[in-house]
């Protein structure tokens, strides 16, 4: 299956870069592709222990193909220790990870069915970029040319020859991702893809992540921004220290624990107040002539101050509100924080 | 898992790693240009000096040549231990064994063939200037010190290579090695005949000399400075498959 067929499907734009490997992109297809399932990811009772510490304390839950997994946590949640124990490189103290059945370790050729991404500073600085990715791809039998498509894909392939020390944290950030996708892998761990990457590159990482989903690949993207990864994620996995605290769609997630509440600004307050108290909200007075309505979303307000000739100067939904959900779950869960600074 | 397609990758890591590379050719140009140097300036005056060795004059470059060999070792593995290097290479490569073996004969590998290289040109060199009391690499002694001195070389990149992966930091293990080369050994070695002879340097160098000085004969030199060789890499083994990555 090939991006572009992936991407009009998904009823995006292929980026340029992207172009290329759909000539080549398929061209060592998994065996087990298209098999739902087999190529989950696999956590089942999964703990580790660092000198007294539960990193990971009894984690269970399962990454399915064919959608974007978002892997949430504060700092310290376990998010990096759980996808190094996946791919077999810390020993868990207890429990099992398994890649479509098997632990990693015994994969043949990982890189053609697991791609990750854990640290951008994995390249050493003294290598160019494509002598990094040549020896990797060598020791999977992955061929060159592979080298070259995904130096296009992720867009550094005119800073391919330069030495990886000369590279913005932006860069390494895709070298990293090129290096995760050169196995043309069914299942993918991206560690803070985003990490580093300008406004453009986290637009593009967005759009690469949908698009591996809709070509039926695993995808498990960590971060600790809420925000961001609701708007990539369909499925969200939440850890506080080391625990699983949801596992859920992210439409649920949203649904369940957000409550819509719609900031309004008029030229009649008084009259709005009534009209809103009738139709059974109830407004709170804000900042500087603003009300705030819990419990309603934009669209039932507007028309209906529309309705009854208001004049709007202001119709905003409270954008917090998902990050504030994200930290009333996570807050008895968070390893570092700050007091609560007083107000003077 | 393919070992050739892993020894290969192992391979271009280390041609395409420049402190690696450097090393190596730095331990060339230096051994050579000792031994070179020393030669020209020696001539053939102490010919007739009793205690003169003249074959192991010749070799007299290697003292900077096995730091040479020792920092190629220890670059070519600590460059694993930068950043997240080595969870990379693990990731491509799960079966750590298979990974340490392809990398410790990449090390091995390399710096056999440049000693060859650098053990001949430095016999060759430094046999010049020596006039009618130059050594002959027809004479059996010669050529074993030639073949011996790049198998020592490469006992000790692998010993370096070994010991890096054990404390897994290249500082650590030049800190250790180099002032133990140049100073404790040379101290203790004036000691011959003592406990300084089974030291990894002193050992393997009896190779170099035509009578040697110390108790082990050449071969048994050689095979002391292996052992130690072979306990740092089965040392690194165990700490690359038993820790966290």
């Amino acid at each position: 299956m090939g991006s572009i067929v992936a991407a009009a499907r998904s009823g995006r734009l292929p980026h340029v870069g992207e172009l290329a490997p759909a000539a080549g992109g398929s061209a060592h297809p998994s065996p087990d592709r298209t098999v739902d399932g087999m190529t989950a990811i696999d956590v089942k009772d999964l703990t580790k222990v660092y000198a007294q510490v539960r990193a990971v304390d009894r984690l269970t839950f399962s990454v399915r193909p064919g959608r974007v997994t978002g892997f949430l946590g504060p700092n310290g949640a376990g998010k990096s220790t759980t996808m190094r124990l996946v791919l077999g490189l810390d020993r868990p103290t207890s429990g099992t990870a398994t890649i479509g059945g098997r632990p990693f370790t015994r994969l043949d050729e990982p890189l053609r069915q697991v791609g990750a991404l854990l640290d951008a500073e994995a390249p050493h600085g003294s290598r160019t970029a494509r002598a990094h990715l040549l020896a990797l791809a060598a020791s999977n039998r992955v061929p060159d040319r592979r080298v070259d498509e995904v130096l296009e894909q992720t867009g550094i392939a005119s800073v391919a020859s330069r030495r990886v020390k000369t590279f913005s944290l932006g860069m390494r950030q895709r070298l990293g991702i090129a290096a995760a996708l050169l196995g043309d892998p069914q299942v993918l761990l991206l560690d803070e893809p985003s990490n580093g990457l300008d406004p453009e590159g986290i637009i593009w990482i967005r759009e690469l992540m949908r698009g591996l989903a809709a070509e039926n690949r695993t995808v498990l993207v960590s971060s600790h921004l809420m925000g961001e990864t609701a708007s990539f994620a369909d499925h969200l996995i939440v850890l506080g220290k080391g625990r699983l605290l949801a596992d859920t769609p992210t439409k649920d997630f949203i649904a369940s624990r957000v409550k819509p509440r719609v900031r309004v600004r008029t030229t009649e307050p008084a009259r709005l107040r009534e009209v809103l108290l009738r139709h059974g909200h109830s407004p709170v007075e804000s900042d500087e002539g603003r009300m705030l309505i819990d419990g309603v979303a934009i669209d039932t307000i507007g028309p209906l101050a529309a309705g009854e000739g208001i004049v709007l100067l202001e119709l905003a939904a409270e954008e917090a509100t998902l990050e504030q959900a994200y930290l009333d779950l996570t807050s008895g869960a968070t390893e570092f924080s700050a007091p609560t600074p007083q107000e003077a | 898992m393919s070992t050739a397609a892993v020894l290969r990758s192992e391979w271009i890591k280390i041609r395409t790693l420049r402190g690696a590379v450097w090393s190596l050719l730095a331990g060339f140009v230096l051994t050579v240009g000792f031994a070179v140097a020393t030669n020209a300036a020696i001539g053939d005056s102490e010919a007739d000096n009793a205690d003169f060795d003249a074959l192991h004059s010749v070799f007299i470059g290697l003292n900077l040549g096995q730091i040479a060999a020792i920092a190629f070792g220890t670059t070519a593995m600590s460059s694993e231990y930068q950043g997240g290097a080595i969870r990379a290479s693990l990731t491509a490569v799960p079966n750590r064994s298979l990974f340490y073996a392809a990398k410790l004969t990449n090390v091995a590998g390399p710096a056999l063939a440049l000693g060859l290289v650098t053990t001949l040109v430095s016999f060759l060199g430094g046999s010049a200037f020596m006039g009618d009391a130059a050594p002959n690499l027809g004479d059996g002694n010669a050529l074993r010190a030639v073949v011996g001195g790049a198998v020592y070389l490469a006992l000790m990149a692998l010993f370096a290579a070994g010991l890096t992966a054990l404390l897994r930091s290249g500082v650590a293990v030049l800190s250790i090695l180099i002032p133990f080369i140049l100073v404790v050994s040379m101290v203790l070695g004036e000691a011959s005949g003592s406990l300084a002879d089974y030291l990894p340097d002193r050992a393997g160098q009896q190779v170099l000399y035509a009578d040697p000085p110390g108790d082990l004969s050449p071969p048994a030199g050689l095979a002391v400075t292996a052992l130690w060789a072979g306990a740092a890499t089965l040392a690194g083994w165990w700490s690359l498959r038993r820790r966290d990555a």
